[in-house]
């Protein structure tokens, strides 16, 4: 395989994948130890479903911050 | 809703019971213990406890029969049934079913009995004893049984006999005969070695002999526990028409002889707390006091939206039950509302806001017409088949979410299965578009005019573009629902509560929004600060008066709730984002079939262009990877399908319960839910009536 382009974009493809990469990880520790009491809750009771889905998917915005800084750093730098 | 109270007789309460049914607009306040002084609970009617007593023989014998809810039966006359209640044959019924099922018990356990006898034959069958050989002896003792090792060595010492049968697969058997005063000290050898006893059947003759008798009775038992079973289906098949129906008479019977306790009782009469819909009050009270004699209906209050009169109001009279007032097709995505919680009575309801939103986010994710067909045609087979509510809910939402899929996946995208119908110079080097696959040159032509960008919007290309565009239907949506917030706090306290409160907030957002605006056009697209700085000071603007109006509400907390609206408004680049992916996604899959199907060599060392891919594909002649590359296409494009389900369908509803909801809705609220006679299995005779007129 041979490599192309300069070592800035490889550098900032790098740093895009880590923007997305890393917050996916705090994300996901985040939604797991929520999404395990959410679950513990609806099996209690079920009506609780939409509001724990609520909780559970709060974290899931660092993602999406992640996401932008990746598309900013790739597209815009 | 208004809230009546309803005076009455005692005498008359079964007449009464039947007319708040008939009026099937009566929401009843359950009376508490104490509420009024002299008021106690009452009983249930006297028919009651029987009518309970056979629901729970209906219920018992349809478990046992196996009659679930998905057996079809026909309705019957409501008159009828009750006839047949009332002349005991509920209980001539259980009779007959008992009857047979305890036969059914009884052949059940004599099979498992037989079975342990011949587990038992099959081992003693080994040793060379007819099985009356084994008691009847005065100083002597026989011990049989299965042990783990041999104990013949061990018990060498002591004058008995022994009869072994050592076989590794079926188990080691032993016999030993000894004498009795030797008992103790046998019993701990064997044990020792692990024996475990084998109880000796009361037969005579060898084991093999007894085993045949044994097997000889076993076929015997099964072909008569298969005709019972038989029966059992004959029993089914001749009463569930009955047992359904009178499950359901029966049931309405238990609900009308529990009102009493819910209602409150003095010595003479009876007193009931209700809530029906204001515009029926009238109708309701004309109709009761009509059917009932020496019954007094009076409206005590109209309730209103603002939140002093429930201030006012007695404890157990604050919570208005809610009625959703929406169409057919916003009722179904009241299941998503309820999912939170039903609105107050002095909530907007917001179903017909998800209504919306959710399946045009749904199909903006999507945005393919090949993967929008399967879901429009899913959501209408879904519709057809389907009545349990949670499954026509998400049936509806992906029936809207597929059409809304194919509106954008044809005029916005312009792309079906992973590629753009129209070949454009914006065309990454691996995509293919169905004009060059498929030798389409007419294609252009048609669509000409109708998409953007040429081709169609590319999500992998035009990624700036979109990210805008979600951010902007996020500002739209968001203020949306700032404005039910505002709407809320308008309707419970008033203007002017309502624009200290929530306008602060719309005027904050705008301003967020704004001074964002500015410093994105500023710091990454480089505008001069001329241009821009209307936008930023107008922002400041609104932003400092925000947290002078809130800061008198909420305190410190209106500044640190600031940086969220941004977080809100990002949250919608979601929209992009899972569009983004499942193109990519779709590119990398339609770039590996297809180079299977047409031969060419696609491993990541050598990429070869469309050009390479399409000649190769079209001059391609018919063979046995092409079967396999379409096999691979189909199965990757369903994975893909399958997943857009997921993470389209959770991200669009999480976009309405979080970012939208959470604006405006608390959700504490209870749902109308009159008193009101549900009738499947059975046939009122009303409804007879009129039928037959």
């Amino acid at each position: 395989m041979v490599l192309e382009g300069d070592v800035g974009s490889g550098l900032i493809a790098i740093g895009a994948g880590l923007a997305v990469g890393l917050t996916g990880l705090g994300a996901g520790m985040a939604e797991g130890d929520v999404g395990a009491a959410a679950v513990g809750a609806i099996t209690e009771d079920m009506s609780l479903f939409g509001k724990s889905m609520i909780f559970v998917v709060l974290p899931e915005t660092i993602v999406i911050f992640g996401l932008v800084i990746a598309i900013i750093s790739i597209f815009v730098m | 809703m208004s809230r009546i109270v309803i005076v009455g007789t005692k005498s008359h309460m079964d007449e009464a019971i039947e007319a708040l049914y008939s009026a099937e607009a009566i929401h009843l306040i359950d009376h508490t213990v104490d509420a009024d002084e002299g008021f106690t609970l009452g009983t249930p009617r006297p028919y009651s406890p029987k009518a309970s007593e056979r629901l729970l023989k209906v219920r018992a014998m349809e478990k046992e029969l196996g009659i679930t809810n998905s057996v079809k039966t026909d309705a019957v006359p409501e008159d009828e049934i009750k006839s047949q209640i009332s002349s005991d044959s509920v209980e001539l019924v259980e009779k007959e079913v008992t009857s047979v099922l305890d036969k059914r018990n009884d052949l059940n356990q004599r099979i498992t009995e037989l079975n342990a006898t011949k587990k038992n034959l099959e081992l003693l069958s080994d040793i060379p004893v007819d099985l009356e050989l084994y008691s009847g002896y005065k100083s002597i003792f026989s011990m049989v049984g299965t042990v783990v090792d041999d104990p013949t060595a061990a018990l060498s010492g002591i004058d008995c006999e022994i009869f072994s049968s050592l076989n590794k697969k079926k188990g080691n058997v032993v016999a030993v005969f000894a004498k009795d005063a030797d008992k103790e000290k046998v019993q701990a050898i064997l044990s020792d070695n692990g024996f475990s006893e084998i109880p000796v059947p009361k037969e005579t003759g060898s084991a093999a002999s007894a085993l045949a008798r044994t097997d000889v009775e076993l076929t015997a038992v099964s072909n008569e526990l298969e005709n019972v079973n038989k029966e059992i289906e004959n029993l089914l098949e001749k009463h569930k028409t009955f047992l359904k129906a009178s499950d359901e008479e029966l049931s309405i019977e238990v609900q009308k002889g529990e009102i009493p306790v819910r209602v409150a009782n003095s010595e003479y009469t009876f007193v009931i707390d209700a809530w029906v819909p204001a515009k029926k009050a009238d109708s309701v009270k004309a109709e009761i006091e009509s059917k009932v004699s020496g019954t007094y209906v009076e409206v005590q209050e109209t309730r209103g939206r603002n939140l002093h009169e429930v201030e006012e109001a007695e404890e157990r009279f604050k919570t208005t039950p809610s009625k959703f007032k929406n169409g057919k097709i916003v009722e179904e995505f009241q299941y998503c509302t309820k999912l939170v919680g039903v609105p107050a009575y002095q909530e907007v309801d917001p179903s017909i806001l998800i209504a919306i939103f959710l399946p045009m986010f749904f199909g903006l994710m999507v945005g393919d017409v090949g993967y929008a067909i399967p879901f429009i045609i899913i959501g209408a087979y879904g519709l057809k088949v389907t009545r349990h509510k949670d499954w026509r809910a998400i049936a509806t939402a992906l029936f809207f979410g597929g059409i809304w899929a194919f509106i954008f996946g044809f005029f916005f995208f312009g792309e079906c299965l992973g590629m753009h119908f129209v070949t454009s110079s914006h065309m990454l080097d691996v995509e293919f578009s169905w004009e060059m696959l498929l030798g389409l040159h007419g294609l252009p032509e048609i669509f000409n005019g109708i998409l953007p960008y040429e081709a169609g919007v590319g999500k992998l290309f035009h990624v700036g573009f979109l990210l805008k565009l979600s951010v902007y239907i996020g500002i739209v949506h968001l203020l949306i629902g700032y404005l039910c917030g505002f709407y809320n706090k308008y309707i419970q306290h008033g203007f002017k509560h309502a624009f200290m409160e929530k306008g602060s907030w719309i005027m904050g957002f705008i301003g967020v929004v704004l001074a964002c605006y500015a410093l994105t056009e500023l710091l990454i697209y480089g505008t001069p600060m001329d241009d821009i700085i209307i936008f930023l000071g107008l922002g400041i603007v609104l932003i400092v008066l925000e947290i002078v109006m809130n800061i008198k509400h909420e305190g410190i907390q209106a500044i640190l709730e600031l940086p969220g609206i941004m977080g809100n408004v990002l949250s919608y680049t979601r929209l992009a984002a899972i569009g983004m992916s499942k193109a990519g996604m779709a590119l990398a899959f339609n770039y590996i079939a297809l180079g299977m199907i047409a031969g060419v060599d696609i491993t990541p060392a050598v990429v070869v262009g469309h050009e390479v891919v399409v000649d190769a594909f079209i001059t391609n002649t018919f063979n046995f990877m092409d079967i396999l590359g379409l096999v691979v296409f189909a199965f990757l494009h369903l994975v893909i399908w399958t997943l857009a389900i997921l993470s389209a369908g959770l991200h669009g509803l999480r976009l309405q319960m979080v970012e939208l909801m959470g604006k405006f809705f608390e959700g504490s609220g209870v749902e109308y839910n009159p008193l009101k006679i549900k009738r499947e299995k059975t046939v009122s005779s009303k409804a007879k009536a009129t039928k037959e007129v």
